[in-house]
């Protein structure tokens, strides 16, 4: 039993609970403050975390490498701080849960932006109010988040994974893009949809796993890989993979993503971007590898293709775009397939690249989605053609982080955005031996060109939005550049993208995949 | 046909209810001129105690295993027309628990005053005698017996409140039912040429070494029964009585029919498929297979087009009985019983609560739940969580762990067709329950629903919502009602 990941866990969800329980008119004015509190605590509990987890347990308390458990087979798992309870024994579920160097990282990066949001709440809410709501719903997200890395249980994967649908399907339903009511809740019905049909075909896969192993423990299913590439094992490895290609989401399965990301309300977006999307890539890395590592070389080359087409249709899709919203959205297509092809390689350095994207485009994409919210506020529309350019003149701050995020959203060395990328690039000229080389260095090539791209759309949106003559547009009269709020929700992002560009080694070294 | 031997402990709690069928018309009738609340207490009382008598009978007995109604057959065990076995204590539980949810829905207040609480009463448990008999029932002749023991005191209750909307569907479920059971027993007379018995257990025993001769005969015989059953529960495509029938019934009726008759002809079809007609590696049990991808996909797809509340559960309670066909046709009692248990507790809950909307706003539009998040939030929050299980989403984990339950029967199976439809079938039906949940958390509405919700009406949907959440937290209850 682990205490510690539990409340981390049971914390956020109970707080909604209390939340909902509170008389309208005052939960409305403490949520934010609430949320915050609680969304703070999260997030000191999961720094505790990985913090205990670094201390060697028997030595004083000082801090050292990894050197506890060397990994042959990438992304299987390394229990801690467990916790493993009877369940639904008809059912063959269990409740256990466990954490290790893959997936506390990510809770701290889902504690961090669910506070920075609820932080972000205290003075920035959608027009529409009903604030206990929002902050309730991002709590309960935040649950159904941390409880999908922790789970050790297929099936308890599954139940956490689905818990984010509702909430998020609500949040941008009801406080989506108040100027187009039909669009957000097509766009929120399209979101859950695609994801609950993507969920259900993931549990078959599960299911057929069970089938074949006797077990949805992947404790015992990474010791005991199931072995084969053809028939069942190769079935369940196509509808795992399928299932959370949808929530990553790949190409050609991403269509539901611009339009949720660009109705959602900004902390809708920013958790869409910055949390959900992670579930997918880091489903296929906990589950898909260790588990059906023979099925998953037969998928891989496959996985890589339709991960350098999600890049290339991306980057492509980000230069039509007109509105701010929905350009980064699609250039989250291309990062994740990134994320794809580096899962796909099966290598030590494309896996751990896979993983670094991952937390460097949480930190990435959540900035870049609350600049795209701050200068939708300013100007009420989100559309490049309507704002203008110039936006160095009229607000010339929040224009520097947009241009500071792209940058580091581009993979300029030394951010945070590059080291993921290049990982995954060489990942794809190493690919695990097993694996057709060939094909991998067109991949590394085409993946190449990608970067090329997404450096063009990425300047082509700087020079649109931020440059120009100030005279043409001038600045609106009541548009506040950077308030203190924004300042003070923006700059951890800011920091840890330059810390983590700076010294990758922070998370690259626990992720000895070798 | 001798009857040699009997327990009669077996069939203790159809006789009870039975009997309480009988006190109840007799409290009613002997009543005279008193009050008129303390009559409907007096008969809601006798009804529920005979229900309860049933439940204490499943505790004390549910490992016990009681023939009733047994001949000794040569070199074979005895071929029994009624057995209580750890099958027949979950799927009576089901069955009690939803007749005394009716019987809460039905109390004093709630109950549409038009309707005569003793014939009611009445009807309720007699159908709940037939329904449990079904449920315990082994031979072809009490089957039938029984479900039209179900099925008659169903459209007399569906008739109770006199208005042309309610012969009309009673005539149609009637006409239906009448037809259905015409066919069944045509299929059950080849049945009986081609084995030479009623009885389930030497059905199943005959039927694999059958004269190849005579082996289309019986998979047609054994059609006609399971079509016959189709029409009771309404498996597409002899769905057509049920959506007009559900709506033009007082609401407490069609939560009886939605629950106790439905449960009942699943029950039948069950005990019909696993011990009889329909052994494993029968080509019946592929007609199972696409009746139940058929039902569920037509239910869910009708279902997304409708405007009305109760329209809805109707059309939506024809795609969960296509999930219950999915586990039903790979035979897997467990997963059925829960399923069951967990649709039967939510659906009572969600008719409570359109009971309450519609006693206010007869039109029963979808659009009159608007808002009610902010107005009724109870009552709101309780439906809400009974459509997120009906669709089988967290919070709603009684719903989604027997949804998997189903998913697991037909891939340990070998059924992926079956399990890629369920799974379309899941994303179906949650746009249609999310319809009706965006309603209730659409802000600001015009004129919320808000009134003083009945005290009983208040204290059923809260007891629903109680057991709902329990089976959420511990689905494993679920699936221990067979032990």
């Amino acid at each position: 039993m682990s205490t510690l990941l539990i409340a981390l866990l049971a914390v956020p969800a109970l707080t909604a609970m209390v939340l909902w329980v509170l008389p309208v008119s005052f939960a409305d004015r403490v949520a934010a403050v609430v949320g915050s509190v609680i969304s703070g605590l999260v997030l000191v509990g999961s720094v505790w975390l990985w913090i205990d987890y670094l201390r060697p347990a028997d030595g004083p308390g000082t801090l050292v490498g990894f050197e506890t458990a060397p990994r042959t087979l990438p992304g299987k798992l390394y229990p801690f701080a467990e916790t493993d309870l009877e369940w639904i024994p008809p059912l063959d579920v269990r409740f256990h849960i466990a954490v290790d160097s893959i997936s506390i990282p990510l809770i701290m990066l889902t504690a961090l932006l669910v506070f920075l949001c609820c932080l972000y709440s205290l003075r920035i809410t959608p027009r529409i109010g009903r604030t206990r709501s929002l902050i309730a719903l991002l709590l309960v997200i935040e649950t159904g988040v941390i409880g999908t890395f922790s789970a050790v249980d297929l099936v308890l994967f599954f139940l956490f994974f689905e818990v984010v649908l509702i909430p998020m399907w609500l949040v941008i339903d009801i406080w989506g893009d108040e100027h187009d009511a039909a669009g957000r809740r097509r766009a929120a019905t399209t979101f859950v949809l695609m994801t609950v049909l993507g969920s259900a075909v993931m549990l078959l896969g599960f299911l057929l796993i069970h089938r074949q192993a006797g077990t949805f423990d992947l404790e015992v299913l990474g010791n005991n890989p199931v072995a084969g590439g053809r028939g069942v094992p190769l079935a369940a490895a196509i509808l795992v993979a399928l299932g959370l290609a949808v929530k990553m989401p790949l190409w050609p399965l991403h269509i539901w993503l611009p339009d949720a990301h660009a109705k959602a309300p900004t902390v809708g977006s920013v958790l869409l971007a910055g949390l959900l999307l992670k579930l997918g890539s880091y489903g296929l890395i906990r589950i898909l590898l260790p588990v059906l590592p023979e099925a998953t070389t037969t998928i891989a080359p496959y996985l890589g293709g339709f991960s350098t087409v999600a890049i290339i249709a991306g980057s492509l899709a980000c230069f039509a775009q007109t509105d701010v919203k929905r350009l980064i959205a699609y250039s989250s297509v291309g990062h994740m397939g990134f994320i794809g092809l580096g899962i796909a390689t099966m290598s030590p350095e494309g896996l751990s690249g896979a993983l670094f994207a991952n937390i460097a485009h949480g930190l990435i994409t959540g900035l870049l989605f609350f600049l795209a919210g701050a200068i939708k506020d300013r100007h009420d529309t989100s559309d490049l053609r309507t704002i203008g350019r110039a936006l160095n003149a009229r607000l010339p701050r929040i224009s520097g982080l947009l241009v500071f995020a792209s940058l580091a959203s581009l993979g300029l060395p030394g951010l945070a955005g590059f080291w993921g990328e290049m990982l995954a690039l060489l990942g794809a000229y190493r690919p695990a031996d097993s694996l057709p080389r060939t094909t991998f260095l067109v991949f590394m090539v085409i993946a190449g060109l990608g970067t090329v791209l997404t450096a063009a759309y990425f300047l082509r949106l700087i020079r649109n939005l931020c440059q120009g003559d100030p005279a043409e547009y001038p600045t609106t009269a009541f548009a506040v550049d950077l308030s203190r709020i924004e300042l003070l929700t923006w700059t951890p992002l800011v920091a840890l993208t330059v810390v983590l560009g700076l010294a990758p080694w922070l998370l690259l070294d626990y992720w000895n995949f070798v | 046909m001798t009857i040699t031997w009997t327990d009669w402990q077996a069939i203790a709690v159809p006789l009870v209810l039975a009997l309480g069928a009988v006190a109840a018309l007799l409290v009613d009738g002997f009543w005279g001129a008193g009050s008129r609340q303390l009559k409907h207490l007096c008969v809601t009382l006798v009804t529920a105690g005979a229900i309860l008598f049933g439940f204490a009978f499943l505790v004390t007995q549910r490992n016990s295993v009681r023939p009733g109604f047994c001949r000794a057959a040569v070199e074979a065990p005895a071929e029994c027309s009624i057995v209580f076995e750890p099958l027949t204590v979950g799927l009576w539980a089901v069955l009690l628990i939803g007749g005394l949810g009716v019987v809460g829905l039905s109390t004093y207040g709630l109950l549409d005053r038009e309707i005569p609480v003793g014939e009611y009463h009445f009807l309720l448990l007699s159908a709940l005698t037939g329904a449990t008999v079904l449920a315990g029932a082994r031979d072809l002749a009490t089957i039938v017996i029984a479900l039209e023991v179900v099925s008659l005191p169903s459209f007399a209750m569906v008739a109770l409140r006199r208005d042309r909307r309610g012969s009309e569907a009673a005539l149609k479920a009637f006409l239906v039912s009448v037809l259905s059971t015409a066919v069944m027993l045509f299929g059950i007379s080849y049945l009986y040429g081609v084995t030479g018995s009623l009885y389930l257990q030497t059905i199943a025993t005959q039927l694999p070494g059958i004269d190849p001769d005579l082996r289309r005969v019986a998979f047609a015989a054994g059609l006609f029964v399971i079509v016959g059953f189709g029409f009771k529960i309404a498996a597409v495509p002899f769905h057509g009585w049920l959506p007009d029938t559900y709506a033009g019934a007082p609401v407490e009726v069609t939560a009886f029919l939605a629950v106790v008759s439905k449960s009942a002809g699943v029950a039948g079809l069950l005990v019909l498929v696993t011990f009889g007609v329909a052994p494993s590696g029968s080509e019946l049990r592929t007609v199972v297979a696409i009746l139940a991808a058929v039902t569920m996909t037509v239910g869910n797809l009708a279902a997304l087009r409708q405007g009305e509340a109760v329209r809805l559960l109707a059309w939506s309670s024809i795609g969960q009985v296509g999930f219950l066909l999915a586990p039903l046709a790979v035979g897997d009692a467990q997963a059925v019983v829960g399923y069951l248990a967990a649709y039967v507790v939510v659906t009572l809950g969600a008719f409570g609560a359109v009971a309450v909307v519609q006693r206010h706003r007869p039109a029963g539009l979808l659009t009159d739940y608007r808002g009610m998040i902010r107005s009724e939030p109870g009552l709101a929050a309780a439906l809400i969580f009974f459509l997120v299980v009906l669709a089988g989403l967290p919070p709603g984990l009684a719903g989604l762990f027997t949804k998997f339950a189903a998913f697991q029967s037909v891939i340990d199976a070998d059924l992926l067709w079956l399990a890629v439809i369920m799974a379309v079938n899941v994303m179906i039906g949650l746009a249609v329950y999310l319809r009706w949940i965006a309603e209730l958390f659409r802000l600001p509405a015009e004129a919320p629903f808000s009134v003083d919700i009945e005290t009983p009406a208040v204290t059923v949907i809260s007891a629903y919502t109680a057991a709902a959440i329990v089976v959420s937290v511990l689905p494993s209850t679920l699936f221990t009602l067979i032990t």
